[in-house]
């Protein structure tokens, strides 16, 4: 029986919900409250959030399973959750002088986002497939319409319908996984799945093998690994670059999250077969990303290329099914999280007029006319290559580490060397920004401060990250999920 | 006189100066401000040579073989630490490293006059990073180092450079990036088999650490094919920076478009970190696959050699002359490198150092008439010794010393070489003598073209021969060039000790009896004492 008590474990996701729906309220009445105001609002909830979510981390120094065992909290759950608050607040920061400058309404804004969030972190906590399903829907639906919220711009339209339309084809091949693997094992429950599983297939059903590559093909397209990742270029580029950013990092991010815990909890006992489509899946992802990204003109184009470059980078840690593997995978998306956030803001700060700004050629001179955003760009560009001293460099080398050790010696092999030849399309802004000069010489006015400070923060996040990473990397490791 | 050397964190200190610099223009400097920033940095990097100067003194040359140690824990969690010291031929490497440093900057107060903050800027950050890889004793910090360095590098081709400059400096940064990741998956490899194992090879059970001593230590118990592995992982990263044979085609592009500092760093300090590599990692942590491969290396150098000449041999422009004399320089240094003998070793640190004066000066002396003239094409001089006599006289000294004449340092370096190519085989020394004689072909044609015969270019009459600058930064190299060529000893003094540590380590005779001293099984853990072979 549900017992009270573990309600009052929901708290930060009732709490964050309640702060949407308040949001979304206030811009009902009457003329609505202001961008700032929600903004704040939406800033406040998420700090409350991150304050309960530390209070029941507390509580529950142990794994615990409530809620008919379709409810975990756990390491796992609380670093997820963490830092899809992290990145959300980020988000916020982000989107302030955005808004204004397009004239769009906040409160509801913020209200997606929070909802969109809150799904998160059901995610973080899902245990049975079905849990985990609704409240991945929870944070698409959201998402679906947080791309396509510029609606007097034809790109976001167009981002937004591609991105539902493609979404909700690849829940439906989530759900029809789901209900295979159901079909064959007779539960959704993470743990016993594993174990019904095993005997299913040593039975030779024809249901396990379908069921898990539906399921995992539906996983890859919400973490946009190659070849399901079509839709992500077109999305990247049409939504409103905040919401940009914060798919690129929190809506993946929470994507490996239930990746990792399906992969590993749920379809353990089939890891020989798994591992083997994640290593094709990852070389793939890894390979198209970047050659991908060689040719792109448009800054958030390129972008979205390389967030699915970094993706295949990620799966080289899932692989291995190993201690090394899955705290270098947290790590990672910690600091790819502070890393793209400060990458695309840096971009949302050279936005003039809604969709100026996004071409290589936009960049031209940037360090003369504002040394501080292209020494923050040039920051997030090294990073993203793994150049030391960042955390993007700490982040990939145990990526990279776990994959040898794992024995996926030509995986690894791949991984680095596509990753050397990133250098070359980052470097492009580079060139632009420092090499090459431009006809304005005008210095590029800063207005909001938030944004700045948005940027500021993630700078110093990825270097810290990369000097120091000693207590993230111990963080990390205390969140991990437990291993066959 | 120097015990306190012995009592600060000197390589520390000498490392982080230049950054402190670098902070110091970012941050408390006007780009407007260019006489102050040029002759701040400047004096930066002269006070970095000073600090670095006591090193020379102190350095124990009867002591261990690595001194003037820094270890502090800096990611515990995976067994990484803060690890400095140095050996022989590190000092050597780092004092040419802050000396060419101060050259460099003094040579630039007159080449560069545009964005002179951010070149600065970058000229210090350079310095941190290289001196950075010759002090670090971690692998992850030497990393770390290997990679920070590219990036300065990467913009003083980039904004400061010819017309080429974008290609040539993205060219040069992929090149050393995709070697260095390579190299990247080695150092994972010897850090796994050092701990729990990795793919079929159970590990050592030790506890984690990139810890080059610790590596250096196991290096007899590393099974034969993991060696093989992990050698080729190496080699990728250390040949493409030396550069060797078929991986040197970024070299002439970076040479070229780079402005003179540039080229005298990168000539001077950066080639020499690849073949640091191969004598700090590649044959003392792998021997046996050292040995193995012994045959391999050698003639990829002596191709090197004959190749760099030869392609010297047919350039019309100064600058590209000298770029692939380094390609040909660099072959004689893995040569007598992988001769894996006393004198092949010896003379190939001594000549790493000989390169780094002579063509450091080379570059240094084609940019002074680059700056007069803006043309580095040798038809475009000619007879040039009659109003430039200074000029051509210091010249002379450094092409001299660059083709081996005796008396000048490039003679004791070459000879050394020869001299091991020779014990290991006869007709290595044939042909790396074949190469001398091409480089003293192409060398002294190009002298010929560039100073002798009628002046034939009216601008030409007007040149200016070396101001006091000039001299000031041409000097330390010139007596270096003799003092080294005259008395080599006390520089053969602080190498005598790591040189023998490798040619214990290396030489087939003795790594044979090794071999069969150690266990067939490399799965137990062999006693770091007995390893060190010390």
């Amino acid at each position: 029986m549900p017992n009270v008590d573990h309600f009052l474990l929901l708290a930060p996701e009732i709490l964050l919900a309640a702060a949407g729906l308040l949001l979304l309220l206030a811009g009902a009445i009457g003329r609505g409250v202001s961008n700032r105001e929600s903004a704040f609002v939406a800033m406040f909830g998420l700090v409350c959030t991150g304050g309960l979510l530390f209070w029941v981390n507390y509580v529950t120094p142990e794994r615990l399973l409530i809620l008919g065992d379709s409810f975990v909290l756990d390491g796992f759950s609380f670093f997820w959750k963490l830092l899809a608050l992290v990145a959300t607040a980020l988000t916020v920061l982000l989107s302030i002088g955005f808004l204004e400058e397009g004239r769009y309404r906040g409160s509801e804004f913020y209200a997606l986002l929070l909802f969109a969030t809150c799904g998160m972190l059901f995610m973080a906590s899902g245990y049975t497939l079905l849990t985990i399903w609704i409240s991945l829907e929870t944070m698409a639906l959201a998402s679906y319409i947080l791309a396509g919220y510029f609606k007097r711009e034809v790109r976001s339209n167009e981002a937004a319908l591609k991105y539902f339309i493609l979404g909700a084809l690849s829940s439906g091949v989530l759900l029809y996984g789901i209900s295979l693997l159901y079909g064959a094992a007779g539960t959704v429950q993470l743990a016993e799945l594993s174990q019904r599983l095993a005997e299913a297939d040593a039975q030779g059903s024809m249901l396990v093998p379908l069921g898990w590559l539906l399921l995992a093909a539906g996983l890859f397209f919400k973490v946009s690994a190659v070849p399901f990742h079509i839709w992500t270029p077109d999305v990247y580029v049409g939504a409103p670059t905040p919401v940009t950013a914060w798919l690129a990092v929190a809506s993946k991010g929470a994507s490996f999250a239930i990746l990792l815990r399906i992969f590993y909890e749920g379809l353990i006992s089939l890891r020989v077969e798994w591992q083997t489509v994640v290593a094709v899946v990852a070389v793939a992802t890894m390979v198209w990303g970047n050659l991908a990204a060689l040719t792109q003109d448009n800054v958030k184009r390129m972008l979205a290329y390389s967030s699915i470059a970094h993706a295949g980078y990620v799966l080289l840690g899932v692989l291995a099914i190993s201690e090394v593997g899955l705290w270098s995978v947290l790590f990672y998306m910690l600091a790819y999280t502070f890393i793209t956030m400060g990458a695309f803001g840096t971009v949302i700060l050279l936005e003039r007029r809604e969709y100026a700004g996004e071409t290589c050629a936009d960049y031209a001179g940037l360090s003369r006319r504002s040394p501080f955003l292209a020494a923050m760009m040039l920051l997030f560009l090294i990073a993203l290559t793994g150049i030391p001293p960042t955390g993007g460099f700490v982040g990939k080398f145990y990526l990279f580490a776990a994959a040898l050790q794992g024995g996926w010696t030509w995986v690894a092999v791949i991984g680095v060397l596509t990753s050397a030849l990133s250098l070359y399309y980052y470097f492009r802004i580079v060139v632009f920004m420092y090499l090459k000069d431009s006809d304005a010489s005008t210095p590029i006015p800063v207005r909001s401060p938030a944004l700045v400070g948005a940027i500021a923060f993630c700078a110093l996040a990825t270097l810290i990250l990369g000097i120091m990473p000693g207590p993230f990397i111990e963080f990390a490791k205390s969140s991990l999920l437990p291993l066959p | 006189m120097f015990d306190w050397v012995h009592n600060v964190p000197i390589l520390s200190i000498v490392c982080y100066i230049p950054l402190a610099g670098a902070l110091i223009v970012m941050f408390a400097m006007k780009s407007s401000q260019t006489a102050t920033i040029r002759k701040f940095a400047t004096g930066v990097a002269v006070l970095d040579f000073f600090v670095s100067l006591p090193l020379w003194f102190a350095f124990d040359r009867d002591g261990a073989l690595f001194q003037f140690m820094e270890s502090v824990p800096w990611i515990e969690t995976i067994g990484v630490r803060y690890e400095f010291g140095i050996d022989g031929i590190a000092l050597l490497l780092i004092l040419l490293t802050t000396l060419l440093g101060v050259l460099a900057f003094l040579s630039s107060w007159s080449a560069v006059h545009d964005r002179e903050k951010e070149y600065y800027i970058f000229l210090l950050l350079l310095q941190t990073g290289m001196i950075g890889v010759f002090c670090a004793l971690d692998f992850f910090l030497f990393y770390v180092f290997w990679e920070v360095m590219l990036v300065p590098m990467y913009f003083l081709i980039g904004i400061w450079g010819g017309k080429r400059k974008l290609y040539a400096a993205i060219k040069f940064f992929l090149y050393t990036l995709a070697g260095s990741v390579l190299m990247l998956l080695g150092i994972l490899a010897l850090y796994f088999y050092n701990a729990g194992g990795l793919l079929g090879w159970q590990g050592l059970g030790n506890p984690e650490s990139f810890s080059v001593t610790q590596f250096h230590a196991i290096a007899a118990s590393i099974p034969a094919d993991l060696q093989f592995w992990i050698f080729l992982a190496f080699f990728v990263g250390f040949a493409i920076k030396v550069p060797m044979f078929p991986f040197h085609t970024w070299l002439p592009d970076a040479h070229v478009e780079a402005p003179t500092a540039g080229s005298v760093i990168l000539a001077g300090v950066l080639l020499k970190m690849g073949t640091y590599g191969f004598l700090r990692f590649s044959l003392p942590i792998l021997p046996q696959a050292t040995v193995e491969l012994m045959p391999w290396v050698a003639a990829l150098s002596l191709v090197g050699i004959i190749y760099g000449a030869l392609v010297a041999m047919a350039q019309k422009d100064m600058k590209k002359l000298v770029a692939y004399s380094s390609v040909s320089h660099m072959g004689f240094v893995m040569l007598g490198m992988f001769a894996l003998n006393g004198p092949g070793l010896n003379g190939s640190v001594l000549q790493m150092i000989n390169h780094g004066i002579s063509t450091g000066a080379l570059f240094l002396l084609v940019g002074i008439v680059y700056e007069r003239r803006h043309t580095r094409l040798i038809a475009d001089y000619g007879g040039i010794s009659a109003v430039m006599p200074l000029y051509a006289t210091i010249f002379l000294i450094i092409t001299m010393s660059s083709i081996g004449l005796p008396v000048l340092n490039g003679f004791i370096g070459e000879f050394t070489i020869l001299i091991g190519a020779f014990n290991r085989n006869w007709w290595w020394a044939l042909i790396a003598a074949l190469g001398i004689v091409l480089g003293a072909a192409y060398m002294l044609w190009m002298y010929q073209r560039v100073f002798f015969g009628p002046i034939t270019h009216d601008e030409n009459r007007s040149l200016k021969d070396l101001n006091g600058r000039e001299i000031l930064y041409l000097a330390p190299l010139v007596i270096l060039c003799f003092w080294i060529g005259l008395y080599p000893k006390p520089f053969l003094a602080v190498l005598e000790k790591p040189v023998n540590f490798l040619v214990e380590r290396v030489d087939p005779t003795y790594a044979a009896e090794a071999v069969a001293a150690s266990p067939a099984v490399p799965s137990t853990a062999v006693p770091a004492a007995a390893a060190v072979g010390e």
